[in-house]
C-alpha cells in the first residue's frame, strides 16, 4: 500500500509528535512512523521538568523561554490535560566554593534576562522544610516549570489525530529515496510512502535512519537513571538541584569533576560517581510520585538500571532530605538521552538531501524545547523563515569530511 | 457488570470505562494505555491490572489474548527503601 501525504515525520517522542502536531495544524497532511510504540525512547524515561536555571545563557535559553509561552498555549489549545505547572526551581548549595560559582553562574542569567536570585540558608528553609543543615545557600527562580511528558505526547497525538494524522506504530523505515523531487520510504511494514518531506525526530536512534543515506551524526544516547518512590505528601515548594548537578552539566570537558561529596565514603567512590555522571535532580509529580536523577552515562543502548547507581542516588537523596530514609521506591528507570558533541540539537535541512530534515539531538532539554522545536521544524518544512536563527543547530557542522553530498543524494 | 465501577488497576483507581476509552482514543499498546490512564503505575506496579489490561486490550483490538503485546517489567519487584541501598550499612 503507498500512503502520500505532505510529511513523513520518523519518531514519536516528544519532539516528532510536536513537529506533526504543528504541520497538521497547519494544514499539512502527515504520517508519523515509529519503530516501537509513542514515548519508547527518552520522551518517555526522563523527569518533568522544565528548566530554565540549568540553560546556558544563549540561544537555548531563549528558545526554552518561547517554549514556556509555548506551553502555555497548548495547555489550553491541547485536548487533555499536560499537568504544566509553575512551581519555580532551587539549586542547593553546600559550599562557599559553590557558592562562588553559583554567584557568577546566577549574574550572568540576569543579564540574559533569567530572573534568578540566591536565597539564604533561612529562605531556603521557608522553601524545603527537609533539607539538610549542611545546605548554606540555594538559588531561586520563579520560572522553572514541569509538565507530564507522557500526557503532552498524547495532547500532540490526540490534537494531531483530530485533524488528520496518520500514525504507524512497530514500523521503521528500510530505505528512503529521493524520486522526482519528493521521497519513498519503503517500510519494514510493508507500507511505502511518498512525501515531499521526512522530518528525522527518532532521538538517540536517528543514527538508524540517518545510515539509509549514507550519513552519520554524532548523535549519541546518554544514558540517565531514575528512581520513583512512592505517592508522597509534598515535600517543599519547588524543584530541587544539586549545585554539583549543573556543574556536572555545564563542565567543559577537560575540567576535573569535583571531589567526593560529604555522603560518599571516600575517594573511589567519588571516582564510581564521576564515572556514572552522577548529579542530583529531584522533582515531585502530580500524582505525588517524587523522581529521584540522575546520572550522565556513555553506555550506549543499554537501558538498564544498575543497583550501584541506584545506590548513589537513594544514599546521595537521603543525604540533601533525610527524611526520604523512610520512604521507598517502586520503581527504576533509564532513559537514554540522545547528546550531541556540542550539547547542541540538530535542527535544519541536511544539505545534499533537499527536503531531509533533521530535529534531534535534545539531550536532556526535549521536553523542555518540544513546543519551539515543533515550530521551527514546520517553518523550515514549509520553506519559511523561522522565528529563531537556528544557525547554531546546522546539520553542516557535523558533516565534513562525509564525502561529496551532492553525489550521494543524485546517485 | 457497570464499566464505570469496575476498577481494573486498585491502586491509581482506573476503571474499566477509563481502559477501554483510551484505546479508543488511539491507544494501542499496554505502553502507551499506562502512560495515558496511570493504570499499572502505583504501589504494586501492575500486579493486579497487568493480565486485565492486556485482556482489555486484546478484546478492543480483536485479537486473540496471546497476540497482544505483554507488559513491561521494571524492576524493584515490590518496594524498596531507600535506606536499605546503603551498601555501606551491611
Amino acid at each position: 500500500m503507498t500512503i502520500r501525504a505532505d510529511v513523513t515525520v520518523l519518531g514519536a517522542g516528544v519532539n516528532g509528535m510536536s513537529t506533526a502536531y504543528e504541520l497538521c495544524k497547519r494544514g499539512r497532511s502527515v504520517v508519523l512512523v515509529d519503530k516501537v510504540v509513542m514515548g519508547a525512547g527518552a520522551s518517555g524515561s526522563c523527569d518533568d521538568m522544565i528548566l530554565l536555571q540549568s540553560k546556558k545563557p544563549g540561544i537555548l535559553l531563549e528558545m526554552a523561554f518561547r517554549s514556556l509561552e509555548l506551553f502555555r498555549d497548548l495547555e489550553k489549545e491541547l485536548p487533555c490535560d499536560i499537568e504544566f505547572d509553575t512551581r519555580g526551581g532551587t539549586i542547593l548549595i553546600e559550599t562557599p566554593e559553590e557558592l562562588a560559582v553559583m554567584e557568577d553562574f546566577v549574574a550572568s542569567q540576569n543579564r540574559h534576562g533569567l530572573a534568578v536570585e540566591i536565597v539564604d540558608a533561612r529562605r531556603i528553609r521557608e522553601l524545603h522544610p527537609h533539607v539538610t543543615d549542611r545546605v548554606i545557600a540555594s538559588t531561586y527562580s520563579a520560572r522553572d516549570s514541569q509538565v507530564n511528558p507522557m500526557l503532552l505526547m498524547k495532547g500532540f497525538f490526540l490534537g494531531a489525530t483530530a485533524k488528520g494524522l496518520t500514525f504507524l506504530r512497530r514500523s521503521r523505515p528500510e530505505s528512503l529515496s529521493p524520486r522526482n523531487g519528493r521521497w519513498e520510504i519503503k517500510l519494514s511494514t510493508g507500507e511505502t510512502l511518498e512525501t515531499g518531506s521526512v522530518v528525522n525526530a527518532a532521538g538517540a536512534w536517528a543514527n538508524e535512519i540517518c545510515g539509509l543515506l549514507g550519513l552519520e551524526f554524532p548523535i549519541a544516547p546518554r544514558k540517565g537513571q531514575v528512581l520513583v518512590t512512592e505517592q508522597l505528601p509534598p515535600l517543599g515548594a519547588t524543584n530541587v538541584w544539586s549545585a554539583q548537578y549543573i556543574v556536572s552539566k555545564l563542565r567543559p570537558a577537560g575540567v576535573p569533576a569535583p571531589g567526593a561529596a560529604p555522603w560518599m565514603s571516600g575517594p573511589e567512590e567519588a571516582r564510581k560517581a564521576a564515572d556514572f555522571g552522577l548529579g542530583f535532580a529531584f522533582t515531585g509529580t502530580h500524582s505525588g510520585n517524587y523522581l529521584i536523577g540522575s546520572t550522565r552515562e556513555n553506555a550506549g543502548f543499554d537501558k538498564t538500571t544498575v543497583p550501584e547507581a541506584l545506590g548513589l542516588l537513594a544514599r546521595q537523596v537521603i543525604h540533601y532530605f533525610p527524611v526520604m530514609k523512610d520512604v521507598h521506591f517502586i520503581r527504576t528507570f533509564a532513559g537514554l538521552r540522545p547528546s550531541t558533541p556540542d550539547g547542541m540539537p540538530v535542527i535544519g535541512e541536511v544539505p545534499g538531501f533537499p527536503g531531509f530534515f533533521m530535529a534531534a539531538g535534545h539531550e536532556g532539554d526535549g521536553i523542555a524545547l518540544s513546543p519551539i522545536t515543533g515550530r521551527v521544524t514546520a517553518d523550515l518544512v514549509e520553506g519559511r523563515k523561522p522565528e529563531f536563527s537556528l544557525e547554531s543547530f546546522r546539520p553542516e557542522r557535523f558533516l565534513e569530511g562525509q564525502g561529496d553530498l551532492d553525489e550521494a543524494a543524485s546517485g | 457488570m457497570d464499566r464505570e465501577e469496575n476498577y481494573i488497576c486498585r491502586c491509581e483507581e482506573v476503571t474499566e470505562e477509563e481502559i477501554r476509552a483510551a484505546i479508543r482514543g488511539g491507544a494501542r499498546s499496554v505502553q502507551e494505555i499506562k502512560r495515558w490512564t496511570r493504570s499499572g503505575m502505583g504501589i504494586c506496579q501492575g500486579r493486579t491490572c497487568r493480565r486485565l489490561v492486556e485482556r482489555i486490550l486484546a478484546e478492543e483490538l480483536g485479537l486473540s489474548p496471546g497476540e497482544a503485546e505483554p507488559s513491561s517489567f521494571r524492576p524493584p519487584v515490590r518496594p524498596v527503601s531507600l535506606d536499605s541501598m546503603d551498601g555501606s550499612k551491611e
